[in-house]
């Protein structure tokens, strides 16, 4: 039973996320050593069978599209359905002069023509800036046996997320209380993936536009919650959002935890990305490298601890770099001491220079700069 | 839909001397250098060289190399016109029979290459490491009107005398070829990669067909019959690196090429070799680990010592396992404690704890020519604290 539909929504970006987003929306931040941030959403739902997929974007979406080509990646680039890239168009309601939707609402006001296209019967909403692994065909069978209108997926109590939903559950995982704030102990944080019907999610935009409403959080879980039959799901695995540069850097060296990267690279539900055909990665006799996770095309003399390296990156001989995270291409020359730093793409660190950050205040250096 | 020329790549051939290896799978379907089959080097020659449409003639297991080649997308041949075919012999009317030998492959496929209708046809092998522009080989061919076109390299004295030796004038135009001579008069060697003008080879794949004493291969049949007949056959030479893998200890030694420096840069992007990609996670190096000297791929988890050695995607070395002058192929798991020096271990090999595997030509017993890397087939299970000693061949569990 296959007969999900996918819509990411890839135009959100946190001012916090600084440097990071410079060049780009926050769906397409490089996490992981090879992916960005969107692959994990669009894997999901590929890996769900799911088929279609529209991705709507805002702003600041080039370095996306050149990310997501075809969807020959990841299987999606199809004669029927496949990827369907929904970037904005000028329609009746839009505003302008805005960079960004003001709410899922919104976004989705602006391809409703698009959702009257869509041929299966159930639609998955997610954010494209989620880094999750989700047994979505799990989470339907679960919508489909509780007779619910929507499932919210959410993460345990404990799990401390910030998020722009918190549900309280009653008997048989059914929502009793939608919060938009005010954590605590008997609150599930929800990651921002819905799961309802093409024709309630019709029904839904219709009567939302009527009232100008553009929050899905607050207009629809909150407001329509005692009509709705709300269901929770709890997803027990890892989930982030990086919120801003040192969250971005905490969530990575999680990575460095096997039972994350078991969880997040779980081999049943494979995370796909753009293929780069680079050759594997080669470990010179003077290199020593502990706790780390290393891309293919790599060339390493120095010395890592602690670090996440992307694909095509060099390090000379004598460089020294704890709990660091190194993006593509990245060359950090002969004796660099390096620690608690971003590098982003195309960076070029020079001989013998010493950046220190730290846990709470990584350093990150911008996209292509030399040091 | 004319092309100037086509490629045949012949993938038919068992490489029975390459043993358990080849057991089960086609030999250009073999692993090679962390992240690629014998067949990318071919094929992605092809592709960089501009020529897009190539017969992959097969016939020996040819299971896995079909469904790896597939639409032949990551060698960009998935083309509108042309684009890659995967030619198996068939029934013709009440008729039909194996390919007999090279030439007879390619003699059973005229029909698809006249589709084309191409003025040169290219014959390549799928066992051979290698980065060539065919283009520059073909404007060569063009400009000495050769009938045929002949890569060579030179190699030693010693080495000829095992390898096709092609004997030229000084316009490096060739009038003698001896396979093995144990006297070479040259030293240039056929890389048993050939260009050949499409209706002179025709002619001659037809003549060789008709006599029944032929043994319908290109070396010894075609190119001899050819040079009898006095077409006109040109030497190209050629300087870079070129290692044919038909042997355990050819396709060791071209792997530890891998990790030398030597004169094929792997990861050089003016001239990729593309392969069909895994999909699996970056590596990822523990605590205890020691990697020195080695190529290490996705999907690798490493918390023991790799010197030397070439691993390919989704291998473990676990704490305590020792690695070194190896090749470990797709899915092998080393486990604790286990000991792996000069051998190949092939795909989903599974070597237990404590067990080991090769030993270096030093520490041999036996005369040091009968010294040899140690092989285990693909699946095989070495139990716990089992030996297999060099130039020792698993293919069946040991426990």
């Amino acid at each position: 039973m296959k007969n999900m539909h996918g819509i990411l929504f890839a135009y959100s970006s946190n001012v916090r996320l600084k440097e990071l987003t410079e060049h780009r929306t926050a769906s397409s931040i490089p996490y992981g050593g090879r992916y960005r941030v969107i692959d994990f959403m669009l894997s999901n739902m590929v890996n769900a069978g799911i088929t279609d997929i529209g991705v709507i974007m805002r702003e600041n979406y080039q370095s996306l599209l050149d990310h997501l080509g075809s969807g020959r990646d990841w299987d999606l680039a199809r004669k029927r359905g496949g990827l369907r890239l929904l970037p904005p168009f000028a329609y009746a309601g839009i505003r302008r002069d805005a960079s960004t939707y003001r709410g899922k609402l919104e976004a989705l006001y602006a391809v409703t023509s698009y959702i009257a296209y869509i041929r299966q019967e159930y639609v998955v909403l997610a954010d494209g800036d989620l880094i999750v692994n989700l047994p979505l065909e799990e989470i339907l069978e679960r919508h489909m046996k509780a007779g619910a209108d929507i499932t919210c997926v959410c993460l345990d109590c404990e799990s401390g997320q910030e998020s722009d939903a918190y549900l309280r559950v009653g008997a048989e995982g059914r929502v009793s209380e939608v919060l938009l704030s005010g954590l605590d102990e008997n609150t599930y944080p929800c990651i921002g993936v819905y799961l309802l019907s093409k024709s309630l999610l019709e029904g839904i935009l219709a009567d939302c536009a009527a009232h100008s409403f553009v929050n899905f959080t607050r207009d629809v879980l909150q407001r329509m919650q005692s009509r709705l039959n709300i269901a929770a799901y709890i997803h027990k695995g890892f989930s982030t959002r990086p919120q801003s540069v040192a969250d971005y850097f905490k969530q990575s060296m999680n990575l460095l935890k096997p039972d994350v990267r078991n969880d997040l690279f779980s081999r049943s539900r494979p995370v796909k990305t753009k293929v780069r055909d680079e050759a594997s990665t080669y470990y010179a006799p003077e290199s020593r490298v502990k706790r780390s996770i290393v891309a293919d095309g790599c060339v390493i003399k120095g010395e890592l601890e602690d670090c996440v390296v992307f694909r095509g990156v060099t390090i000379d001989a004598g460089a020294r770099l704890k709990n660091c995270i190194l993006m593509q291409d990245t060359h950090i020359e002969r004796d660099v001491d390096l620690s608690f730093a971003i590098t982003d793409k195309e960076v070029r660190v020079t001989r013998g220079r010493a950046l220190k950050g730290h846990e709470s205040y990584p350093i990150a250096i911008s996209k292509g700069s030399v040091v | 839909m004319k092309k100037e020329i086509i490629a045949m790549l012949l993938a038919g051939g068992q490489g029975s001397r390459l043993y358990v290896l080849t057991a089960h799978v086609a030999k250009p379907a073999l692993p090679f250098g962390g992240k690629f089959r014998l067949i990318d080097f071919p094929l992605s020659n092809c592709s960089n060289s501009g020529i897009d449409t190539v017969g992959v003639l097969t016939q020996y297991q040819p299971h896995e190399l079909n469904s790896y080649i597939g639409s032949g997308q990551p060698w960009d041949l998935d083309r509108l016109e042309g684009g890659v075919h995967i030619l198996p012999p068939y029934i013709k009317g009440k008729a039909g029979t194996w390919y007999k030998g090279s030439a007879n492959a390619i003699y059973q496929n005229i029909s698809f290459i006249e589709n084309y209708n191409p003025e040169y046809v290219l014959v390549l092998g799928g066992d051979h490491i290698y980065k060539m522009d065919y283009a520059i080989m073909l404007e060569q061919h063009k400009k000495t009107q050769a009938d045929c076109t002949i890569p060579v390299i030179e190699v030693s004295v010693e080495e000829a005398s095992r390898m096709g030796i092609m004997n030229v004038d000084e316009n490096d135009v060739i009038f003698e070829f001896e396979e093995k001579p144990a006297k070479p008069k040259s030293t240039l060697a056929s890389m048993g990669i050939y260009i050949f003008t499409w209706e002179k080879l025709k002619r001659y794949l037809i003549e060789d067909e008709a006599n029944p004493k032929s043994k319908n291969d290109f070396g010894a049949n075609i190119i001899t019959s050819m040079l009898a007949g006095g077409e006109k056959m040109v030497a190209y030479r050629f300087s870079g690196y070129w290692r044919d893998v038909g042997t355990i200890d050819s396709l060791w030694e071209a792997n530890m090429d891998m990790l030398s420096g030597s004169d094929i840069d792997l990861s050089s992007p003016a001239w990729r070799i593309y392969a069909r990609n895994p999909i699996a996670p970056p590596h990822y190096v523990g605590d205890n680990a020691t990697i020195s000297h080695s190529l290490v791929t996705e999907g690798c988890s490493v918390y023991g010592g790799v010197f030397n050695s070439v691993l390919f995607n989704d291998v473990t070395v676990e704490q305590g396992a020792f690695v070194e002058y190896s090749i470990i192929m797709p899915g092998a798991v080393i486990e604790r404690g286990a000991i792996v020096k000069y051998a190949i271990i092939a795909e989903n090999a599974h070597i237990q704890s404590g067990a080991k595997v090769g030993s270096p030509p030093g520490e041999f017993a036996g005369p040091p020519e009968d010294w040899g890397v140690a092989v285990i087939a693909s699946g095989v299970k070495i139990g716990p604290g089992k030996v297999v000693g060099a130039q020792e061949m698993a293919d069946a569990d040991l426990v």
